[in-house]
């Protein structure tokens, strides 16, 4: 009685667990994710709301391009030879990973308030079986000058107060992801919010964005 | 009409196998010679591979050390490669490159390559690409131009982070151009340059 329990026992696991593991492994090929998304030039306020150029890697998709020769929002910014790339991929087995780029010729924000002669705006995010993390590495910014300042290879998170206009934020990076089964971030290199005489913000005006992330 | 039917059942298959080798790829065929000698990236074999990713490049001189950004020497690029047979053909892939070089300045905007084909990818097994290499490639459009050429590449994942290790170069030899590190003390391997920004990722159970 006790050998007909164990082989039935027996039976019932060999039938039940591989089902668990299948469904594991679908849970797995289901969760791994890959984003990346890169724009030259967005302004967004009460009146005006523009993007362009504007690369968003499609799910199953390993590369999304854009691009334009300038871009012209009026009272905002102007700039030239803009270029947009996404790419990345979603592998449950080996590791999923994504980069995206931002890259921007001549820049002129609020009529020269900001200048810049070329901008390079990298986001990367990896996963292996060793360690997912994300990084900003190869970002950049030529010859930027902000209301009449000089301003060389601005660190991370960069602020500079705006009077009467609001304030920017340089080389900035927003980390995302728990660190453990998903990394991820946003690089703008010139991030410039616009605010009301009440400190209030009305508007933002961002130059190279890119935005990677992976979750395992 | 027995000797008909006979000749019918006879040529029937021939044709089918005829008809099924005249659609089979000849991959053996697309990859173009190398113009360079070089230490790496001479030894091939057709095995399923998949390589994805992108990054910058500062060339000249390549290294893992950007050049300072008001010189605009520097490179930008997507490109991804899959082959999942096995035979060299891959069934997928494309390349976007940028050179933002004054020099490369062309009809007033930087180069820029769009690959319009992808006819060759293959394993290189002698390089020090720790994760995986790949000579690939095809044909790409100048979009500046207009103009149309074949294209290769020298793809190298030497582990993580990509910054500093993984290495990537690429030959337009039709219109003179080329972004290739054929410094055989540069790390990962000649002719890659190095990554300064970005990453290359080789998927092994495809190798």
């Amino acid at each position: 009685m006790r050998i007909d329990t164990f082989r039935g026992t027996v039976r019932l696991l060999a039938l039940v667990l591989p089902m668990t593991w299948l469904v594991t492994s679908a849970e797995g090929q289901m969760r791994a994710a890959s984003r990346a998304e890169a724009y030259g030039v967005a302004v967004t306020t009460t009146t005006v709301n523009q993007k362009s150029p504007y690369a968003v890697l499609p799910t199953g998709e390993a590369m999304a391009t854009d691009q334009g020769q300038s871009v012209s929002v009026p009272g905002f910014v102007t700039a030239t030879d803009l270029f947009a790339i996404a790419t990345g991929d979603a592998d449950a087995t080996d590791g999923s990973n994504a980069v995206s780029s931002a890259t921007l010729g001549v820049v002129n924000l609020l009529d020269g308030l900001i200048t810049a002669d070329g901008v390079v705006a990298i986001a990367t995010s990896t996963v292996g079986d060793d360690a997912v993390n994300s990084n900003a590495e190869g970002s950049s910014l030529a010859d930027l000058v902000v209301n009449g300042a000089q301003v060389s290879d601005p660190a991370p998170n960069t602020r500079i107060g705006l009077p009467g206009v609001g304030y920017v934020v340089l080389n900035e990076q927003i980390p995302t992801g728990d660190g453990v089964t998903s990394s991820g971030v946003t690089v703008n290199m010139i991030h410039l919010v616009l605010t009301n005489l009440l400190g209030a913000k009305t508007g933002e005006v961002i130059v190279g964005s890119a935005t990677s992330s992976v979750t395992r | 009409m027995v000797r008909l039917r006979s000749l019918a059942l006879l040529a029937a298959p021939i044709g089918v196998v005829l008809v099924a080798w005249s659609c089979d790829r000849q991959p053996s065929a697309l990859a173009p010679a190398i113009g360079t000698p070089l230490a790496h990236f001479i030894v091939f074999q057709c095995s399923p591979l998949k390589i994805t990713g992108g990054g910058r490049i500062d060339y000249p001189p390549g290294t893992a050390d950007k050049n300072p950004p008001a010189s605009h020497e520097y490179e930008t690029f997507g490109a991804h490669v899959m082959d999942e047979n096995g035979d060299c053909a891959p069934e997928k892939g494309s390349l976007e490159w940028v050179d933002h070089r004054p020099e490369w300045n062309i009809n007033g905007q930087p180069l820029n390559l769009h690959s319009t084909a992808i006819t060759f990818a293959e394993e290189a097994t002698d390089t020090d690409c720790s994760d995986g290499a790949a000579h690939w490639g095809g044909r790409l459009r100048v979009q500046n131009t207009g103009e149309e050429a074949d294209f290769e590449v020298f793809d190298c994942d030497n582990g993580e982070p990509g910054v500093g290790h993984d290495g990537f170069a690429i030959r337009v030899p039709a219109i003179g151009y080329e972004v290739m590190c054929p410094d055989p003390d540069l790390p990962p391997a000649e002719p890659a340059c190095t990554l300064t920004g970005g990453n290359r990722q080789f998927h092994p159970t495809h190798r």
